[in-house]
């Protein structure tokens, strides 16, 4: 390799970093005596404690990432979600993961970041909430047969949409059609019942991740946001798992037997 | 009708797909056999790799399912090297200091470290850029355009924005790593291949007009498309790129009292929110 190539000499940008990390979410107010200890915080203006005695967890999480407390439709929509995607089950490959550290013996503090990246995923994970996201926010003013008369929208590559392990995931249909009846229900949910509804007998439907993401578009969420909330809001139940595994000896989970694994080659 | 009575609609086929895998492993990869041994693309990797070929041969050999010749490896390897600054100013390694700070573990610390370098503006994600464009710009070549009707045909296809993925590097201008990296290529035997040449022109080219330089990302991207690895291929050999600086920035913090690194008090934060504001019942 030959020396010709002369680079630029190396040197400072000597760009204009803030001088203070700024944020709206979060006040601390410092103790008289100790710059460091705080007497009190805010959230989104609010006092931490104030919002202990008046309002319920699920509205000061919406505080948390909305900047404003919900109304009482909007509260008892999070609710439902929050419960209905508590656990992605043993079956998701993010639980398989949380019970891998647990039986693994690992440091079970490793069980949520381990296991919540993996519920980050393109597939059944908060990537595909936060594509859906998108997909709804583009879509969702859009008549549905107007949708499908476009050569542009293919039935089987609608975003958050489609076939789970061959068929129509029955549990994630319930769900949507749960949520759509409540008071908090949006144009997310309601267009993408109607979608659901058209491409059921082609065994076509919602996908969890969907339902996910027209709820959390109905509830105001960005789309940026709403594949870590997804994540989040599944972490309950990974941990759930991970841990019990944690107190189980190595042999409790199934170990492939050399017969039954193949190299193709 | 309840749940338990609707019928699914399920493509047959599927789930006689997936009942075939149902407690199988099926890898084109390679597996442990205890008692015969461990495979690794049709390799023993007992019998023909440990000893035999070096750490980052073998690595790249997982990445890639190639087994690339050792003065290649300790290019890698020494590539590895460049990216391993313990300086917890970067981004990266400042969540390895944090870690340290509040006493972590040392792999909890240097995976989420890594994890981060899978970052937009830096780290080991912009290879998949970086690798593409110098791919797709040494096709342009050639059919006949220059390097300087490359780089505003980029320009163009992002806005007008003066940004192409490897000639611009934040907080400093130039990269010290070049130069380094060409000692050791020449060193190792490598000749400037095509792409490499092709990179040369466009920052010769930015330099002038815009006075941007080729970093690291566009160096290696071009060295890698010269060796014939793909986007993808690249992006899997460097997944723990930054590992090492990590571990040397938690480290540090870790033997430090708990809780001092860039301690910041209640104002050193600036809240732009809502002033106080009473909770509604």
């Amino acid at each position: 390799m030959t020396q010709e190539y002369k680079h630029e000499q190396v040197r400072s940008r000597n760009e204009a970093f803030a001088q203070r990390t700024a944020t709206q979410i979060w006040h601390e107010q410092a103790s008289i005596d100790n710059p460091y200890i705080a007497v009190s915080a805010l959230c989104h203006g609010y006092d931490l404690f104030e919002l202990m005695e008046k309002r319920s967890f699920v509205d000061v999480f919406y505080l948390l990432f909305r900047g404003e407390l919900p109304s009482e439709h909007e509260s008892e929509l999070m609710q439902a979600l929050m419960i209905a995607l508590i656990n992605p089950g043993p079956r998701h490959p993010a639980t398989r993961a949380a019970m891998n550290v647990g039986v693994g013996k690992t440091e079970p503090l490793h069980i949520l970041p381990i296991a919540s990246a993996v519920l980050g995923g393109q597939v059944s994970g908060g990537g595909e909430v936060e594509s859906a996201m998108r997909f709804l926010e583009q879509h969702q003013a859009t008549n549905i047969a107007d949708y499908f008369a476009s050569s542009m929208h293919d039935e089987n590559n609608v975003c958050g949409f489609g076939r789970s392990y061959g068929g129509v995931d029955l549990l994630a249909q319930e769900l949507a059609g749960r949520l759509v009846k409540y008071a908090g229900a949006g144009k997310a949910l309601k267009w993408g019942h109607q979608l659901a509804v058209s491409l059921e007998h082609k065994g076509i439907g919602w996908l969890l991740t969907g339902v996910a993401a027209a709820a959390l578009t109905d509830l105001g969420f960005q789309p940026r946001a709403g594949g870590c909330l997804f994540q989040l809001l599944g972490a309950p139940g990974l941990v759930a798992h991970g841990l019990e595994m944690a107190g189980k000896p190595i042999l409790a989970m199934p170990f492939v037997s050399d017969e039954n694994y193949v190299i193709e080659r | 009708m309840s749940l338990s009575d609707k019928t699914t609609q399920s493509d047959t086929a599927v789930i006689s797909y997936l009942d075939q895998r149902r407690g199988k492993i099926v890898s084109n990869t390679g597996g442990w056999f205890p008692g015969k041994g461990v495979f690794t693309h049709g390799y023993s990797m007992l019998d023909e790799l440990v000893g035999d070929k070096s750490y980052f041969q073998i690595l790249v050999l997982n990445a890639t399912g190639k087994l690339i010749e050792k003065p290649l490896a300790d290019w890698i390897e020494a590539l590895y090297g460049c990216l391993s600054w313990p300086d917890p100013r970067i981004w990266c390694n400042q969540i390895g200091a944090l870690a340290g700070a509040v006493r972590t573990s040392v792999m909890s610390a240097t995976a989420i470290g890594a994890l981060a370098a899978d970052s937009r503006i830096y780290g080991v994600f912009p290879l998949l850029e970086s690798v593409s464009f110098i791919k797709a710009a040494y096709l342009k070549s050639e059919q006949g355009l220059t390097a300087e009707q490359i780089v505003l045909e980029t320009f163009a296809a992002c806005k007008g924005k003066p940004y192409i993925m490897g000639y611009r590097r934040p907080i400093a201008k130039g990269d010290e790593r070049l130069e380094v990296m060409e000692k050791i290529g020449q060193k190792l035997g490598f000749a400037v291949g095509k792409h490499m040449q092709l990179a040369y022109e466009i920052e010769k080219f930015l330099l002038k007009e815009y006075d941007e330089g080729m970093n690291i990302n566009g160096y290696m991207s071009a060295f890698l498309a010269d060796q014939g690895f793909s986007a993808e291929e690249a992006y899997n050999m460097f997944a723990m790129l930054v590992a090492s600086g990590v571990t040397a920035c938690y480290l540090d913090t870790y033997r430090r009292p708990p809780n001092t690194f860039l301690p910041l008090r209640c104002d050193d934060i600036d809240y732009q929110g809502a002033v106080y504001r009473a909770v509604p019942d």
